[in-house]
């Protein structure tokens, strides 16, 4: 049992801002009410907000395993974790092994992630990499949008077929939910081509658009009852021009739950990458008229970072453009992958409007309950800088300095100058916790309130230094258990994760197993992950309609 | 140069027009790699099978799998590096002399029919085995051909791939990676992972007679390594896990009789193109698996004083 006591405490989803009260735990690792006896943290001066979500984020799996392989220059240079009583050895970076990626996001205050493109047919890895990530709780997103045998009732237009393909996807990789990445593009890159508009047929196919994908896969999403909206990394990313593509499939998604990924990279104006400006006002007033719709940045940071995504024709593309090393991963059946290392450039034009963008959009959208902090970790940014990225929200003198040292030629490309919000405590919590937390259907996360998880951080305000306030908890609680303390780690418990079963027809196993054998290497018995593999699992069984 | 554009083995099985094999072997090393996932299987893009492929094989001398090939490249022992090089030249237009060509073993003729057949197939995927990684030039080499590969797709698609071993070498590849960052060649000797193949790979801390004490599991270097790494594992205490008798359990201070893998224990192995596969026992052992014994290890392990001593620092920065 722990009282934490005297410190303010900043809970959005309670609408408790800046009050200054007590918060208990109990044995079991949850809020409650009262307690009597027990440990008494005095928090007097402090701020208390609930632990932090990463809404889109990519920490395990086949992807960020291939970035491990071709980055040991940056191992070589980067902190290094030495193993000690309650701690692993390991190496933080731009791509962290598994267990620092645990310590990472405790050490700032998260205590939950979502890892956002699972390809199902390596799910067993993704889920064996989850198992070591120590701390944090975690879910993961089955990548479906290329899916050839849900295409392939999506054209001939079996959409009850393609539903229960999805449930069965779902299920075999024992996810939590559906992540679309470039609807059609990815099945096309399979022949070397991509799906940039979204009212053209998608290579290898008859009449089956992006834009057809994108409608009935968010329908799916919604029928299925899943807890997270389809989360959406929309065609066209990264080119020039591109809010047009963005534009045209949110308003494919009108009338539908949706989680727009990373729109950063999907809010740009100009024809070519010397006229490419931001178009971050025009999506942001998409979204702030259309409140149902969240989004998170997938905001850059100027430095070195390795990008990753299922988006293969991208990838190409950067490989191109920078000449650096390229992996490249096609998945049979299912999506591709995709890594690049990058820097991002201060100097550079392109950069400076990502730069820009990113910010421009956490600062436009007017609800922190709609657009949530991210750098779509590790394309944008590592995740352990979002600190720079709070202080950049919460000050803007600090972002006029950061302004000077972009290249001329950005004026008039970019709003940021102009914009003069001020993020505060509330809506930084809301943005990187409580928001986060109910996009995603987490009901015991993001909150403070009675009966939720006891995952807590405390921070000690210093006024010289915001960034340094949040990356330097003075304490951080997870299910009641104090795991920093001082800036040690103290404990490393395992966390769970978050799994949905959904609805899905009596002889879906039946009618997949001709289609499955028809193009999948691998045994059909073997190939749904077994749910003993998952120890600690919090399994959510989804009604039927 | 660097990278890897690969793909997984169905995306071959189902696409893959034109297929090189490089320095392997597999009608007699991976013999069901023809009928499973390559040349023999038909598709709903190649129906015909067989037919609907081409399959191209450069070795240093015809194997029985030159057989199987539509044609058979022999190149000179120790050329591949030059041959690639070249390839990547040609498929560029740059210009490269007769006498570079025939350096090779090659000549113009077959060459630009090769330069054709990767430029204008739909899906072209080369495998390569030791014969081209593990010879003169090594690394060097996989990574040209892995440069190829990636070039290539300025006109096409096309994807590389290593034929991995025995014994799960790509899930010990890929656990190493996600726990250390690094997928072999790895010391703990300071308390953190740090990588260097050539001084910390286990050949060379065994020539150099750098360990103390060896631990082997699913691997019999015994058999295969070089005789000075071979008289330090006699000269130590070397442990090893093995459901056989192996050359390495015969030289071994400790041998540990274990479940066999796939058998008898259960797990996951990951195939050559790193799809994490269940492994389902069929039969009951009477001896232990690797992990319960490896599990039991570390629990004796943890009942001796912590290696670090109280109040060292817990973080630092590497800085070689």
């Amino acid at each position: 049992m722990i009282r934490i006591t005297g410190g303010k405490v900043y809970d959005p989803a309670n609408g408790i801002d800046g009050e200054v009260k007590d918060i208990c735990i109990d044995d079991n690792g949850r809020i409650v009410e009262s307690i009597d006896g027990g440990r008494t943290i005095d928090a007097t001066g402090m701020i208390v907000f609930p632990g932090g979500v990463d809404v889109h984020t990519h920490v395990a799996g086949g992807a960020i395993n291939f970035a491990r392989a071709m980055t040991p220059e940056d191992h070589r240079r980067t902190q290094a974790f030495i193993r000690t009583k309650t701690r692993r050895s390991g190496l933080g970076g731009m791509a962290p092994t598994t267990f620092a990626t645990g310590y990472l996001y405790a050490g700032m205050g998260f205590t939950t992630v979502n890892e956002a493109a699972v390809p199902v047919l390596s799910a067993r890895h993704t889920h064996e990499e989850l198992a070591d990530i120590p701390i944090v709780d975690k879910a993961s997103l089955t990548l479906m949008a290329n899916n050839e045998i849900m295409l392939d009732q999506m054209q001939a237009g079996e959409y009850e077929r393609a539903k229960n393909v999805v449930a069965w996807y779902i299920w075999a990789a024992k996810s939590y939910g559906v992540k679309a990445v470039n609807p059609g593009g990815v099945a096309a890159w399979k022949w070397g081509e991509d799906a940039k508009q979204l009212t053209s047929p998608i290579e290898g196919y008859s009449n089956l658009t992006p834009g057809k994908i994108v409608t009935q896969l968010a329908q799916i999403c919604d029928d299925l009852k899943l807890p997270h909206p389809m989360h959406l990394h929309c065609n066209n990313l990264g080119a020039p021009g591109n809010v047009s593509t963005t534009i045209d499939t949110l308003k494919h998604l009108e009338g539908h739950r949706a989680h727009i990924a990373h729109s950063q990279y999907h809010a740009y104006g100009g024809d070519d990458w010397d006229s490419i400006c931001s178009q971050t006002g025009q999506l942001a007033e998409y979204f702030n008229t259309h409140p149902h719709i969240t989004t998170d940045a997938g905001a850059v940071l100027f430095g070195d970072t390795v990008t990753i995504t299922a988006d293969g024709p991208w990838q190409h593309l950067l490989y191109k453009l920078t000449g650096r090393k390229w992996g490249n991963l096609d998945v049979e059946n299912e999506t591709g992958c995709g890594i690049v290392p990058y820097t991002y450039r201060p100097s550079n034009l392109v950069n400076a409007v990502q730069w820009a963008s990113g910010l421009e959009l956490l600062l436009l959208i007017k609800n922190p309950w709609q657009v949530f902090l991210s750098t779509d970790h590790p394309n944008g940014g590592c995740f352990w800088r979002y600190p720079e990225i709070i202080k950049l929200l919460m000050c803007a003198d600090f972002r006029k300095e950061c302004l000077e040292q972009l290249p001329d030629k950005i004026k008039g490309k970019i709003l940021l100058p102009e914009i003069d919000r001020e993020y505060t405590l509330y809506e930084i919590a809301t943005s990187m916790s409580a928001g986060p937390a109910k996009a995603l259907g987490l009901t015991k996360k993001g909150s403070l309130g009675v009966g939720c998880d006891a995952d807590v951080v405390i921070y000690e305000e210093d006024p010289t230094d915001i960034a340094r306030t949040f990356a330097h908890p003075r304490y951080v609680l997870k299910a009641g258990e104090v795991v920093i303390e001082e800036g040690d780690i103290r404990e490393a418990p395992d966390g769970q994760e978050f799994l949905v079963k959904p609805h899905m027809a009596a002889d879906t196993d039946e009618f997949m197993q001709p289609r499955f054998e028809d193009c999948y290497t691998m045994q059909f018995e073997n190939y749904p992950v077994e749910l003993e593999r998952i120890e600690r699992k919090d399994l959510q069984e989804l009604p039927a309609e | 140069m660097g990278g890897k554009v690969t793909c997984t083995l169905g995306e071959v099985k189902q696409r893959a027009d034109f297929i090189v094999y490089w320095g392997g072997n597999p009608a007699e090393c991976h013999p069901r790699h023809f009928t499973k996932y390559t040349i023999m299987q038909k598709s709903r893009f190649l129906p015909r099978g067989r037919k609907d492929r081409t399959m191209v094989l450069v070795d240093i001398r015809e194997t029985k799998s030159a057989k199987a090939a539509d044609t058979f490249l022999q190149v000179k022992p120790g050329k591949d590096f030059e041959l690639i090089t070249i390839l990547r030249a040609m498929i560029k237009d740059q210009r490269v002399t007769d006498a570079q060509i025939e350096d090779t073993g090659m000549t113009r003729e077959v060459l630009d029919k090769l330069v054709d057949q990767m430029k204008n197939c739909k899906f072209g995927c080369m495998f390569f085995g030791m014969g081209l990684s593990m010879t003169r030039g090594k690394h060097m080499n996989s990574a040209a051909l892995l440069t190829l590969a990636a070039e290539l797709n300025a006109f096409t698609k096309f994807v590389a791939m290593p034929m991995r071993g025995h014994g799960n070498v790509t899930g010990a590849d890929v656990i190493m990676r996600w726990q250390t960052g690094y997928p072999f060649g790895i010391t703990f000797n300071r308390g953190y992972p740090r990588y260097n193949p050539g001084e910390f790979s286990t050949v060379d801390v065994l020539v150099r007679g750098d360990c103390d004490a060896a631990f082997i599991i699913g691997a019999d270097p015994g058999a295969t390594m070089p005789q000075p790494a071979i008289d330090h594992l006699k000269r130590i205490p070397t442990i090893c896990l093995d459901p056989h008798i192996t050359h390495t359990s015969k030289l071994a201070r400790v041998h540990i009789t274990t479940a066999p893998q796939g058998i008898a224990a259960p797990g996951t192995a990951y195939r050559m193109d790193e799809l994490p596969l269940p492994l389902k026992p069929a039969l009951k052992s009477p001896y232990p698996t690797d992990e319960e014994v490896v599990r039991r290890i570390n629990e004796e392990l943890q009942k001796k004083p912590f290696w670090m001593p109280e109040g060292a620092p817990l973080t630092m920065t590497a800085h070689g």
